[in-house]
């Protein structure tokens, strides 16, 4: 049996290789049918799974682009409004990298990249493009070290943005989330503020100026004093989202930036009015173009005087010999004799 | 061998057959397993020689039409490694499971070398590569599945025919 296979494999090798394609590949459309199609099968399960793989690092690198570039449109939108409030103030600041650090204590403080060779003074007030951050407290050469409101030792005197109501801003010593709050003390008992006023500096102290966002009101907190209300106020500006904010100079914070504020809290209301506006503008801009067409054709049937002595008026001005010969004036009330006298030719 | 001994073995000879077709292009490694030489292998220490040799014959000439480049060359093989093993079975396939492990490996390597030199395919460096490093890894791949398989099957097809 043995001498019998093996002389049949030998001539199964010696077959010519298209009678050799022939024989398998009958034996793959009959007995090996199963076999062919399971192994068929168990290639493209192969095939599959690498290729969820590849796809999943693809869709992997795309997600870590798209989260990417999320963060550089907040970090580009946050540069527009440094930039914004950096053209309202016009003079008087010191843009400064605020570095944050990770330890204990860090929440209440905040480095910045900038000092005294960059005209940065002890208590100055440090602002971002929501509201007041805080305080510089200590002054080195090239950096400086800023209290930020948290700290407790914050304090602001503040009013409600139409001024009816005056009081001081202190930290919110909870514990919890709303460690992370602020407290207007002080306010008069007849005043009332309704949730979501916009808290400003008032002015009054001489380090923050007048108008700076503090925060905005969202409850009343119930105290032992019966004669003056405290409120509990959400921070304009979150610290650790500040990465860039402005150090306002002493002269600058005397001269006033509620201006700069009062520009962004405007600009949204100026915005939705300039959507408004733009359709009329746009059926006025539609009008004069009307008009504006209306006229051009009017010299082809009524030329005007003016219109039609320019051709021959500009074309001496090309060359001055030619400006010296004598220009025929065109009769003013005659198109067709415009057209008939030629514009005088540059000399050569 | 009674007849539930036989379905037994035919089922696993199946599986392993199916195995080669699936789990084999599946795991797609440079030194693979050989499924179908442990298929062939099981066979030969429990069948008569001439009837191993057709079973490694037939065996062959399936694996052969998936490659029809080397057609004839695994069918050589096959049946002259399942004449060998049942030929030899009695010296080699003891209870000794060391032993089996030897068999297995020996089985595949001498017939992946008849495969090599009856395909005229690869020669010079290629086939020193595939002859002395890839088939003696694939072999003991294989030598220790085909352990595994063993030891699995023995209580169902029972020991081998002395």
């Amino acid at each position: 049996m043995l001498v019998v296979c093996v002389l049949l494999s030998l001539v199964a090798l010696v077959l010519p290789s298209r009678l050799r394609s022939t024989v398998a590949g009958g034996l793959r459309g009959s007995v090996v049918v199963p076999l062919a199609a399971l192994q068929e099968r168990a290639e493209v399960s192969r095939r599959a799974v690498l290729a969820y793989d590849a796809s999943l690092r693809i869709a992997d690198s795309v997600r870590l682009r798209a989260s990417q570039a999320e963060v550089a449109a907040s970090e580009n939108e946050r540069l527009r409004r440094l930039l914004g409030l950096g053209a309202s103030l016009a003079w008087g600041f010191v843009p400064a990298e605020a570095l944050h650090g990770r330890g204990l204590g860090d929440d209440y403080t905040m480095t910045l990249a900038v000092g005294r060779n960059e005209g940065v003074e002890p208590f100055s007030a440090v602002v971002a493009p929501d509201g007041l951050v805080g305080m510089i407290e200590t002054v080195g050469a090239r950096s400086s070290v800023a209290i930020v409101w948290p700290h407790p030792d914050f304090r602001v005197s503040a009013m409600s943005v139409d001024g009816a109501a005056f009081g001081i801003v202190y930290p919110h010593l909870g514990s919890g989330a709303t460690r992370f709050l602020l407290e207007l003390r002080g306010v008069a008992f007849r005043t009332e503020l309704q949730p979501g006023t916009l808290i400003v500096s008032a002015g009054l102290g001489g380090v923050y100026p007048r108008g700076i966002p503090v925060g905005t009101v969202l409850a009343e907190l119930k105290t032992a004093e019966q004669w003056v209300r405290n409120y509990l106020l959400r921070p304009a500006v979150r610290p650790v989202d500040a990465t860039t904010v402005m150090v306002l100079q002493p002269q600058r914070a005397k001269e006033g930036v509620s201006v700069a504020w009062q520009t962004s809290v405007d600009s949204a209301l100026k915005m939705v009015m300039a959507a408004g506006d733009s359709l009329a503008k746009r059926r006025a801009d539609s009008l004069a173009v009307r008009e504006r067409a209306r006229l051009d054709s009017l010299p082809a049937q009524h030329p005007r005087a003016d219109s039609l002595a320019a051709p021959a008026a500009r074309a001496p001005a090309a060359s001055a010999p030619a400006a010296k010969r004598p220009v025929a004036k065109p009769p003013t009330d005659s198109a067709s004799a415009t057209k008939r006298t030629p514009a005088p030719r540059p000399a050569p | 061998m009674t007849l539930a001994r036989v379905l037994w073995f035919g089922l696993v000879f199946l599986a392993l057959v199916v195995l080669h077709y699936t789990l084999r292009p599946v795991l797609a490694w440079r030194a693979s397993i050989d499924f179908l030489s442990i298929a062939v292998l099981l066979v030969a220490v429990r069948a008569r020689p001439g009837v191993a040799t057709v079973v490694g014959f037939a065996v062959g000439l399936v694996s052969d039409s998936m490659t029809p480049g080397s057609f004839g060359a695994g069918a050589l093989a096959f049946s002259v490694v399942a004449y060998a093993a049942s030929t030899l079975k009695a010296a080699f396939f003891a209870d000794n499971i060391a032993l089996n492990a030897v068999f297995v490996f020996l089985g595949k390597w001498v017939g992946d070398l008849i495969f090599l030199a009856a395909e005229h395919r690869v020669g010079g460096s290629e086939f020193l590569a595939q002859a002395l490093l890839w088939s003696p890894l694939a072999a003991a791949v294989t030598a220790v599945v085909g352990l595994l398989v063993l030891v699995m099957v023995r209580p169902m097809v029972g020991t081998p025919r002395g």
